[in-house]
């Protein structure tokens, strides 16, 4: 193992070249390289199988949430802060792109000028809430953006005349996205393209330093590293590629209300991040997955078994169990299985949520 | 504004902030003591809602159903206690999640059992009605309200600072080990604190129901928001800064939603966003971090 310092970074370390720092999870992470990629075959090869309205539906969606779920992933799997106001990204990306549709007309021009507003935007909103918030920990941290996350969901309702409250408004998307098939292919691009600079982003230096502040803040600040500046970052990323999930999102409804800015989504990200492996980027698509799916087919039994309506009651018991027997999630169960214990940041998650040093001895200095 | 409105405001305002005490006590005894922020309570509290509701129609007795909350709100604090928060002592972070699972849980049963829509709630005719001084109208249900948190605030105050169990509830807080060693049994009691908490959050509940009308699913986590301003406004570890806070959240409210309704919903979340701001240990919070 080699052990490089990690180097100059910061906002500079965002482009350092990536796997070069002497982490063991490079090396799990090798080992399952083609996995992602025979996924994302499997997933591209489907529209020749199967042309279902529905399936696409429910594929976009899983896709989209997934790349949501992601970001919260960068938060709470890569620099362990819990935050309940995500969704506030999500809702102003979605309707960022739905505003503008709405009033301009469904150019692809304007569809870029949504993507390059929504960036923007969530630029500035998470650096204003980043500065005023990171000051605090912890739960004061996860209460105080519960409450912005209430303040843009008060604006979303209130604010009528834009966006006409709880009942919302449709828009036209351009033409080209109307053909399910392209608009599934463009998702599946867009869900790759993140996962890509999202993991590109989580092993660059600073992405290195963020796994440090998780491990031990303290340490971290000790080793001289500005920890509220590389939560920021961190809080950057995540908001801006929330936004993006959010502009898909709409793109995909063609509809906003202010349910895209509902604490429920937020709480959503949570389990669908937790259930298929915090710290691990892919868990996020596993359990968007696994959710979405189980929600779509449950829902449609539900009209034979009133008690499967409520599918959620079952997702939540099993967060709970996840939570506290297994941290690591549906991915960091079946890494640690095949790859050993001590590989990969879900494991280290794991003992960091249990409470153990996260560098101290593997199960107790036994094997390993 | 004549002199009746304000003081009408200010009645409300009182009401109102004795109702947001009423369901922060619990948050802000838990977590003042044992340092768990619970995000179930807002669930413990909807429960108390629906126990209440379900109790007063079947009997019509109002203390019957205060009493039934309670004791369903301590059950299933001690329950969740139990099984969940008690493993995840001392890490801040396994505690959000966990108790956010607990609230997921919670509130899906509650849709399963009773469905996702709300169920009126009617005033207890006894307390229904209002008496009116000249120009100011003192609506019984609230000043009930007003009563009934004064009580507790006065009444856990003096349990936590005059009685024996609250010598050893603050002594397992600084240090769990040394009182193990007296023969106290520190996980019981903490149970035991976590229990009350939650059936605060019931009684909450049940206070609250009759004064918006209704009970319904979200009522919780639409709740939990006030009760986590207050806690943090009031500062942690502090009862009656919780209580102060609760005051002031519902003052400012009352009064915001006289000359200013459309910010009267953000004027909480603003008031908070200062107060961490300024003083991030709240206003009557104790020490460092």
């Amino acid at each position: 193992m080699r052990a490089e310092w990690p180097g100059p970074s910061g906002w500079r370390g965002l482009l350092g070249r990536p796997g070069h720092y002497g982490w063991q999870e490079a090396k799990g992470l090798s080992l399952a390289s083609g996995l992602p990629w025979l996924v994302v075959l499997i997933l591209a090869a489907l529209p020749l199988l199967i042309s279902s309205y529905a399936v696409f539906n429910l594929m976009d969606q899983i896709l989209i949430l997934g790349v949501f779920a992601m970001s919260y992933d960068i938060l709470l799997g890569y620099t362990g802060i819990v935050s309940f106001g995500h969704v506030l990204f999500f809702g102003t990306g979605a309707y960022t792109v739905a505003i503008i549709l709405k009033h301009t007309g469904p150019g692809l021009g304007f569809l870029l000028l949504a993507v390059f507003g929504t960036v923007l935007i969530s630029l500035v909103i998470s650096l204003v809430i980043g500065y005023l918030s990171l000051r605090v920990k912890d739960v004061y941290y996860a209460m105080i953006t519960l409450a912005f996350a209430e303040l843009f969901a008060i604006i979303a309702e209130k604010w009528r005349a834009v966006t006409n409250g709880s009942d919302g408004f449709s828009f036209s998307i351009p033409h080209f996205l109307e053909d399910p098939t392209l608009f599934y292919y463009l998702i599946l691009v867009f869900a790759v393209l993140t996962v890509i600079l999202v993991r590109r982003f989580i092993h660059s230096p600073t992405g290195r330093v963020l796994l440090s502040i998780r491990e031990n803040e303290k340490r971290a600040e000790f080793l001289g590293y500005n920890v509220i500046r590389f939560k920021l970052i961190s809080t950057l990323v995540a908001g801006v590629v929330a936004g993006l999930a959010g502009i898909a999102w709409a793109l995909q409804q063609a509809f906003v209300s202010t349910g895209v800015m509902a604490t429920d989504k937020t709480i959503d990200a949570l389990l669908m991040t937790t259930i298929g492996g915090t710290g691990t980027l892919y868990g996020a698509f596993i359990g968007s997955g696994l959710t979405n799916f189980a929600s779509d087919r449950l829902s449609s039994l539900a009209e034979h078994y009133p008690l499967l309506q409520r599918w959620h009651l079952i997702f939540g018991l099993l967060y709970i169990l996840i939570v506290l027997f297994f941290p690591g999630g549906i991915l960091g169960f079946f890494r640690g299985k095949r790859w050993g214990r001590g590989h990969g940041a879900a494991e280290r998650g794991y003992r960091r949520v249990k409470g153990e040093r996260a560098d101290g001895p593997v199960n107790g200095g036994g094997k390993d | 504004m004549g002199m009746g409105t304000f003081v009408n405001l200010t009645v409300n305002g009182l009401s109102t902030g004795m109702m947001i005490f009423l369901l922060a006590s619990g948050l802000s005894l838990i977590f003042g003591l044992m340092g768990v922020l619970n995000f179930a309570h807002g669930s413990l509290f909807m429960l108390g809602g629906y126990t209440g509701v379900v109790v007063f129609a079947h009997s019509g007795s109002f203390i019957l159903a205060l009493v039934s909350a309670m004791l369903v709100g301590l059950l299933v604090g001690w329950v969740v206690e139990r099984l969940t928060v008690r493993r995840v002592y001392g890490n801040a972070i396994a505690q959000i999640l966990v108790t956010t699972g607990v609230m997921i849980v919670l509130n899906e049963l509650v849709k399963a059992v009773f469905g996702p829509d709300i169920i009126a709630t009617p005033v207890p005719p006894l307390l229904a009605g209002s008496w009116a001084i000249g120009s100011v109208i003192l609506i019984k249900y609230r000043l009930f309200t007003l009563a009934v948190g004064l009580v507790v605030a006065v009444a856990v105050h003096l349990l936590l600072t005059k009685t024996r169990l609250g010598m050893v509830v603050r002594a397992g807080v600084e240090n769990p080990e040394m009182v193990q060693a007296l023969g106290i049994n520190i996980r019981q009691v903490f149970s035991l604190v976590f229990a009350f908490g939650a059936a605060l959050a019931a009684l909450g509940g049940v206070m609250m129901a009759p004064a918006v009308g209704a009970v319904n699913p979200d009522m919780g986590l639409q709740n939990q928001m006030l009760a986590f301003i207050v806690v943090v406004i009031g500062g942690m570890g502090s009862f009656l800064g919780s209580a102060l806070g609760s005051i002031l959240v519902g003052l400012a409210g009352a009064y915001t939603a006289w000359f200013l309704p459309e910010a009267s919903l953000a004027v909480n979340v603003l008031l908070m966003a200062v107060v961490l701001l300024l003083r991030p240990n709240g206003l009557f919070g104790m020490g460092g971090e």
